[in-house]
């Protein structure tokens, strides 16, 4: 659902001069089918091994009771992510401006509740504004 | 289109009463209620990375498997970096 919200919205990013990535261990032949299926024109990236996620300190490990259930549901993070100790993100959404400096973030242990992406467009308007401001005044 | 948040929360709810598509079993429900409270009490929230921290550089294949850095697309302009743990 994430992803088509997203998709709602990179029309405007764009306008504003800003991109979007989405960051997922999922190996390239799922991410290959899900682009494709949802007709996303923003790149997913494939942090095989969560290796940028554990930069950004956003990985844990499933508690077995729960690994155990997700296996029953035949989500195998083994097969989808090459993720035998069954690591995930927990989700986050950043806002980086241009020198690479984090200038929003949402980041939620529950992942039922994402930041709805008006806010982020919103973000990235008075990003992008305050960067006119500044430039008009140097 | 609705709002994101509410789309969930009527998944949330759909999932949550048991009753088809998903048919949830309510021992399975128990078990990722326990699992989320777990997480948030784990302060993992705290440690990410926030407002005013440098964003880690990476460079990473696409779906078309085409390598795509970080630094070349903050030189065009700011950057959204969305996490998403996997769509099954």
């Amino acid at each position: 659902m994430e992803l088509e919200a997203l998709q709602g919205i990179i029309s405007e990013v764009r306008a504003l001069g800003a991109q979007i990535v989405v960051l997922t261990p999922e190996l390239e032949r799922y991410t290959r089918a899900l682009h494709k299926k949802l007709n996303l024109t923003f790149d997913m990236l494939t942090d095989l091994h969560l290796k940028t996620a554990e930069q950004f300190r956003l990985v844990f490990t499933l508690p077995d009771y729960l690994r155990d259930l997700y296996k029953s549901f035949g989500n195998a993070l083994d097969r989808l992510h090459d993720e035998p100790e069954y690591r995930l993100p927990i989700p986050a959404r950043y806002v980086v401006d241009k020198q690479g400096i984090i200038r929003a973030a949402d980041v939620n242990a529950d992942y039922t509740i994402r930041l709805e992406p008006s806010e982020t467009l919103r973000q990235l308007r008075m990003l992008t504004g305050s960067l006119a401001a500044l430039s008009l005044r140097a | 289109m609705a709002r994101l948040q509410s789309r969930l929360d009527e998944f949330k709810k759909a999932f949550k009463s048991g009753a088809p598509p998903y048919n949830a079993e309510h021992e399975a429900i128990e078990k990722m209620h326990r699992a989320t409270a777990e997480l948030k009490s784990s302060g993992i929230e705290q440690q990410a990375l926030k407002i005013g921290d440098c964003a880690p550089r990476f460079t990473l294949f696409n779906q078309d498997h085409v390598q795509v850095s970080s630094s070349d697309l903050l030189r065009q302009g700011p950057l959204v970096i969305s996490f998403f743990r996997g769509h099954w």
